[in-house]
């Protein structure tokens, strides 16, 4: 992608930033139930998308990677995976400082909360892989393979944990989120984070990937430099 | 003319800034051998690997019976005998046990039959029921080499296969090494110094700055393999 | 499969011979379960519950030794390049090595299973017959996980301290559907309840068993 392009993206999403935050704080009504708190929602719903979004391109590079053995995608991987880590924190810690003033506590088991939490977990042993070996594409097949198996389970962690906590009948009041936006200023604010967040995630993903193609590229020039002057001394 | 067993074009292997092969082009043609002499590090058990399709070339490619090395099929590894300095044997299982479960994963017909008969041509019947953690080193490689040679493959790679040896493992590997090559497989091999071999037409190629060079073939070249050989065994 | 059994063949006839694996397996276990019985005071504890969870604790980090047990057996003598230059699909290898770590656990959890009775003050009675199932569903979806990620983790630099941290998040799912049904079953609820866990234990086996047949062949490859 050029960097104009880039750029673009960049100035965009921080266009859209500033009005998602003038939305959240000054113009959308305050949630009846949970007051000033339910706020937090508007960036705590868009890090969530981010996050799983960003698990699914790194399922999904890893399939091209194997398939293809193009480097390209283990750096597509790798740029996803990193980012999405941040968001997947993001969204632990927004959804922490939500549950305190509505549910009284800094964590509950509720079954998103959970499944965010195990998803965390994946993306950091997926990179904990990734620095402990060399860069190699040993390394490359590895995280595509443990990416891949990651996503599959993402399904099966979503069912579980739902019947887990139906189960055992939820003491708390579910998130407001859940019954939907009462006021339509709700939704357009919800909407317009999300782009805002979307937009973000899409400028910092070619932004890394740029940075790792950039990398493979002078690793690149760094064989073809030696083996040059290898073969400059066969003469 | 028949097609080359190996085939190689601009063969070349990186390890991050490392070139350990670069511009490989061997050819072998069946019936024939081979051998890839050079320093410790200078790449021959790197090239064998790529040779047995263990591991992709990263720049050019290599033939194997006229297949990409990175896709040998099991019909086409099964034509392939590998010995190295490891010997692929399972330390707590007997001499027998360890043939015949090779035996079983190359699908030959009788797997008891044919892990005896290859105990006997390396001269290993007696320690038929002895773990391998038991056998001396000579007597493990032979058995290896039995191992490697068991399903009649039709390219040999040895990768260093006299090294550390004594002279009755040396003559009795040697000796299965020519029986295979009359048989019309074809051998490729690697070595430090131009080995000491009778009754064997080969060709020697030196392994040096990560590139092959074929050895005009003279008649000295087998004196000077002799003297290499006394001058290592000597320490000089 | 002339190929898959001879590889099983030839690891049970080492674990015979050494019985390093399961009797590391079975010890770990022991001592899992003497943990959980002082860290759960079993005397005050609901039996059913408790004993379930100590029981799935003991089978994911047995799970983990076996796993990587089986995967061992390859290490001396680079025996495993030896497999790997054999006619045989790595497919096939995977399942050999799965169906090893299944064998290793699955024993590991017999005496498990005892040593649960005992300690939590169960009976030997028919509900122990419907564990069955589910623990053969779990130990077979973990086998399954963790024989694919233990090939990745023991040619890493961390080793297999990087199994645990890419296996058992993974492994949720199937853990938390292991330990609610076996809550379930010793606690003597009926076959209904427990119907809804199997299934998801079962998806999960599904899926790992394909991914890891599918997938092996690229963590055993040689660079």
């Amino acid at each position: 992608m050029s960097s104009m392009v880039r750029k673009g993206l960049g100035y965009l999403s921080l266009a859209l930033m500033f009005v998602a935050i003038f939305m959240v704080f000054d113009w959308v009504p305050t949630e009846a139930e949970q007051g000033i708190a339910q706020r937090i929602f508007y960036f705590h719903v868009p890090c969530a998308w981010v996050a799983f979004a960003a698990f699914g391109i790194v399922a999904l590079a890893g399939i091209l990677y194997l398939w293809l053995g193009e480097r390209m995608w283990d750096d597509l991987g790798y740029a996803a995976a990193e980012i999405g880590m941040v968001f997947c924190t993001l969204v632990l810690l927004t959804g922490s400082l939500w549950a305190k003033p509505i549910w009284g506590v800094w964590w509950t088991w509720d079954s998103r909360l959970t499944t965010t939490f195990i998803l965390w977990l994946m993306y950091g042993g997926y990179l904990l892989l990734r620095s402990s070996a060399d860069d190699s594409p040993q390394v490359a097949r590895f995280a595509a393979v443990v990416g891949i198996v990651a996503a599959l389970d993402v399904p099966v962690v979503i069912v579980s944990v739902r019947l887990w906590r139906t189960i055992h009948p939820a003491v708390l009041i579910t998130k407001t989120g859940e019954h939907g936006l009462e006021d339509p200023r709700m939704v357009v604010a919800l909407l317009v984070s999300l782009a805002a967040f979307t937009i973000f995630f899409v400028w910092l993903l070619t932004l890394r990937f740029a940075q790792l193609r950039a990398r493979t590229r002078l690793h690149r020039m760094g064989q073809e430099i030696a083996l040059a002057e290898m073969r400059a001394g066969d003469r | 003319m028949a097609a080359p067993v190996v085939e190689t074009h601009e063969l070349g292997k990186t390890y991050g800034q490392h070139h350990v092969l670069r511009d490989l082009d061997l050819r072998l043609l069946p019936g024939r051998a081979i051998f890839i002499v050079g320093a410790n590090g200078a790449g021959k058990s790197t090239l064998l690997r790529i040779l047995a399709g263990l591991s992709a070339p990263t720049a050019g490619r290599a033939l194997i019976f006229g297949l990409d090395s990175r896709r040998l099929g099991p019909r086409y590894r099964r034509r392939i005998g590998m010995l190295a300095h490891q010997s692929y044997l399972y330390p707590n299982l007997t001499a027998r046990e360890n043939l015949e479960f090779c035996a079983e994963l190359y699908a030959i017909s009788d797997p008891r039959g044919s892990a005896a008969r290859w105990l006997e041509r390396v001269g290993l019947e007696r320690f038929a029921e002895r773990r391998v953690r038991a056998l001396s080193r000579g007597m493990e490689q032979r058995l290896a080499a039995a191992r490697a040679m068991i399903a009649d493959p039709g390219l040999l790679l040895l990768d260093e296969p006299f090294a550390s040896l004594d002279s009755e493992a040396v003559q009795i590997i040697m000796s299965l090494i020519r029986e295979a090559v009359a048989r019309g497989a074809s051998l490729v091999a690697s070595a430090h110094v131009v080995p000491e071999v009778q009754d064997l037409e080969f060709e020697v190629f030196d392994l040096a700055r990560a590139t092959l060079t074929r050895r005009p073939p003279t008649r000295d070249s087998a004196d000077a393999g002799r003297i290499a050989r006394l001058r290592s065994l000597l320490g000089r | 499969m002339a190929a898959f059994a001879a590889i099983l063949r030839k690891d049970l006839r080492l674990e015979l011979r050494s019985g390093e694996s399961t009797v590391a397996l079975l010890a770990i276990s022991l001592l899992i379960l003497v943990v959980m019985v002082f860290a759960l005071d079993a005397s005050r504890a609901r039996g059913a519950e408790s004993a379930a969870g100590a029981l799935w604790v003991a089978l994911v980090f047995s799970g983990m030794l076996g796993a990587t047990r089986a995967l061992l057996a390859e290490r001396d003598n680079n025996c495993i390049r030896g497999l790997l230059l054999s006619p045989i699909e790595p497919s096939t290898l995977y399942a050999a090595k799965l169906a090893a770590a299944f064998i290793f656990m699955a024993i590991a959890e017999i005496g498990s299973v005892i040593l649960m009775v005992l300690f939590f003050n169960l009976n030997f009675d028919i509900t122990l017959i419907r564990l069955a199932p589910i623990l053969a569903l779990g130990t077979l979806g973990f086998a399954a996980l963790a024989t694919l990620l233990a090939a990745i983790s023991n040619r890493t630099r961390m080793g297999d301290l990087l199994l645990p941290i890419l296996a058992v998040p993974i492994f949720v799912p199937a853990l938390i559907a292991g330990v609610k049904a076996s809550a379930s079953a010793l606690g003597g609820t009926p076959e209904s309840a427990i119907a809804e866990w199997l299934k998801i234990l079962i998806a999960f086996d599904v899926l790992f068993v394909t991914a890891g047949y599918l997938l092996f062949e690229y963590v055993v490859r040689e660079d």
